[in-house]
């Protein structure tokens, strides 16, 4: 009954940009690698781990069994993450690699300068090994590990020895805390553009059960001109209404929405859901 | 304006800041009691006699024929657009005019125009001129038909007043046309029965509109003398004083008073939580509530007067002597909370007759401050109003040794009244 106006897909135009550039790096990462790319190694193709004679086979290990490979600094792997919260579920790890190539199909392989492998650990224990910049890091995965906040990205050779410089593993890493949507502080790569939006100023978490709404409907002052940020997790089908700024967002059911605009006029504006007509909450704008 | 949010009015005055509300609460005090010591201690009112009258072109252009019938045909006419808007328009308050036509030009709107026009629903009303037109065709002369019950007096009004606000605040889904439309033929129905029945004079006591729209035209500084038909203009005070005391008075402010007051704390988060979890349902939680706020003005009226036949020993029935004293109160009541609902949605939908297909807002005349300043100014002159009338009507009615006595416990209840009006805008 009520129109609609959606919210252009913002967030397309940031995902593309990172791709490009993210390609880009990995180009020119592929290029400027140092390695001879003498050997190929069909998937599947087993080897000792200390295959290969790329770099200086370290007797030290990375903490979970795996040795380190040192190269020189020059011309190294190197890895920064960054890591977001996702708004359905979990966290998106982003690594972004210099100097280096994920060569899935070769794993297990002889170690390539430059080529290979990414694991993730959670507070030191293992969690998963990536084969690309992307990551969708599931709750469910950071609960079984034991849940924790201290996330870290290691780059690992086709034939699992971890790449070292100056004897310690190359890695990186970043705190999944809810509110730090920002790369941890020193691994964000300077001139990498940012993928978040800017931060809101009010960030309101509702969530509807059962015709409840939880924490109870009250009233959020926010500051005129501020960014508002709802998001909104209902049980059945449903949309989300913000009344007088006519903003709505589709509610799928059991998945977190988000809605976000700029509080640009005065008043008091209630948020509430058309098909269960449930007041969420009252936005006192001034 | 919980209710209406759904269909119409998306936004809403800000809260008070307690600074506004507590400078009325103090100036109204102030007056109350500076009034009590420094006003008049013989009653200056002379109520329907009092007015100067209007030049008498004025008076016959008012008077004339053609005036008449070209009210009554605006008057149809716009009633004929709302239900054709209903019937054949879409479903959707905002590219629909005639919800916003009902709710905020007529309830509203009867605001403004009787407080500045008198009582000009009776000219208007379709109702009326279906009734007057049926009655022409069966030669029938419309003044006729059983006369009404003295007992009966506002009590239909109330009822209908009742309905209405329910139908605003508490229905489900108050802007649908289904809604609207059975709202109205029932309405219609119930009207024009009466009027069958008894008369044209059905409507002076049961039409909801006519009667909310004389009780504000009371203030009105035009209105007509009745010992000699002349059209005066007059200080409110004697228009006021002028008010009938018909059984149903008291209900009828009472209702426009706790309809009013239930407007401004269903805004409130903790009223709608409750609403939303309560185990009978949203809608007769709703209702309760509604009930309970009317009840509730009407027990404390109910405590002043029986305080009052305590005190002054000699008025039977103050029941009624001193409901005039309330209009104004509820006017400051009526003002405080619809002024931005109709200075927004009032163009709105007046562009949305005339085919704009959901017109923005317009922008707000006042900003914060100065809806918040008009809020606390209305509630509080209403307030000033309502106690200087009933000091004047006290000092008639009681004897003089006890007339500042006799009117403590009004001024008392006009007090509540007022902090209770005030603190429902801070909420």
């Amino acid at each position: 009954m009520r129109r609609l106006r959606r919210r252009p897909g913002a967030a397309r135009p940031v995902v593309t940009a990172v791709t490009v550039l993210t390609a880009a790096a990995l180009v020119f990462g592929a290029s400027a690698c140092g390695g001879r790319a003498t050997t190929h190694h069909k998937p599947g193709t087993s080897h000792e781990q200390a295959d290969g004679d790329t770099g200086r086979l370290l007797t030290t290990d990375d903490g979970s069994g795996n040795r380190l490979r040192e190269v020189d600094a020059e011309g190294a792997p190197a890895v920064t993450v960054a890591v977001r919260r996702d708004s359905e579920d979990g966290w998106n790890v982003q690594l972004s690699v210099r100097n280096f190539r994920f060569t899935p199909d070769s794993v297990g392989g002889a170690a390539l300068l430059g080529r290979g492998h990414a694991r993730l650990f959670l507070d030191g224990r293992p969690l998963a090994r990536v084969y690309g910049s992307w990551y969708h890091l599931p709750d469910s995965l950071v609960r079984g590990a034991g849940g924790g906040t201290g996330l870290t990205a290691g780059l690992y050779a086709d034939d699992h020895t971890a790449w070292a410089v100056n004897g310690a593993p190359v890695r990186a890493g970043a705190s999944l805390v809810a509110s730090s949507a920002k790369p941890a502080p020193g691994t964000a790569r300077s001139g990498q553009p940012r993928s978040e939006e800017p931060r809101p100023d009010t960030v309101l978490e509702i969530t509807v059960s059962g015709g409840k709404v939880s924490p109870a409907p009250g009233r959020t002052e926010v500051e005129k001109g501020g960014t508002v940020r709802l998001r909104v997790r209902s049980d059945r089908d449903d949309e989300l209404h913000v009344h007088g700024y006519d903003k709505a967002a589709r509610l799928p059911a059991g998945r977190t929405a988000t809605l976000t605009f700029t509080a640009d006029r005065g008043g008091l504006f209630e948020v509430e859901t058309h098909g269960s007509g449930l007041l969420l909450t009252q936005l006192v704008v001034r | 304006m919980t209710a209406l949010a759904h269909g119409i009015g998306s936004q809403h005055d800000l809260p008070l800041s307690p600074f506004y509300a507590f400078a009325g609460a103090f100036t109204a005090l102030f007056v109350s009691f500076l009034a009590l010591g420094l006003l008049w201690s013989a009653s200056r009112f002379c109520g329907d006699r009092a007015g100067r009258p209007v030049p008498a072109a004025v008076q016959r252009l008012a008077d004339a024929r053609p005036t008449r019938t070209a009210l009554r045909a605006l008057g149809l006419a716009a009633g004929l657009f709302v239900v054709l808007h209903l019937l054949l328009g879409p479903d959707d308050p905002e590219r629909n005019p005639a919800p916003g036509a009902v709710y905020v030009l007529l309830w509203v709107g009867l605001v403004p125009v009787s407080l500045l026009l008198g009582p000009v629903w009776r000219l208007v009303n379709p109702l009326r001129t279906v009734h007057l037109a049926a009655c022409r065709l069966l030669r029938r002369d419309p003044g006729e038909g059983r006369p009404l019950p003295a007992r009966l007096g506002l009590w239909p009004a109330a009822a209908g007043l009742l309905a209405f606000t329910w139908l605003e605040l508490v229905a489900p889904d108050p802007a649908s046309a289904t809604t609207l439309l059975l709202f109205l033929t029932l309405h219609a129905a119930v009207q024009l029965a009466g009027a069958a029945r008894h008369g044209a004079g059905w409507f002076d006591h049961a039409d909801a509109f006519e009667v909310y729209s004389g009780l504000l035209a009371r203030l009105s500084p035009l209105g007509r003398r009745p010992a000699d038909g002349r059209l005066v203009l007059r200080s409110p005070f004697n228009g006021l004083d002028a008010t009938p005391q018909s059984p149903g008075l008291v209900a009828t402010v009472c209702v426009m008073l706790g309809s009013t007051a239930y407007d401004g704390f269903s805004d409130s988060p903790s009223w709608i939580t409750t609403v939303q979890t309560s185990p009978l349902g949203r809608t007769a939680a709703a209702t309760l509530g509604l009930l309970a706020a009317v009840a509730l003005v009407a027990t404390l009226y109910a405590l002043c007067s029986g305080a009052v036949r305590l005190i002054s020993g000699r008025i039977r029935h103050p029941l009624p002597s001193f409901a005039h004293a309330l209009v104004p109160i509820a006017l400051g009541y009526l003002v405080a909370h619809y002024f931005t609902l109709f200075v927004t949605e009032g163009p709105r939908t007046v562009l949305m007759a005339f085919g704009a297909d959901d017109p923005a807002p317009p922008d707000p005349l006042l900003g914060p401050g100065g809806v918040a300043t008009l809020q606390v100014l209305a509630i509080v002159l209403g307030h000033v109003l309502g106690v200087v009338a009933a000091h004047d009507r006290s000092v008639r009615l009681f004897p003089p040794g006890r007339a500042v006595a006799g009117q403590l416990p009004l001024l008392i209840l006009m007090i509540t009244y007022t902090v209770g009006g005030l603190s429902l805008l801070i909420v």
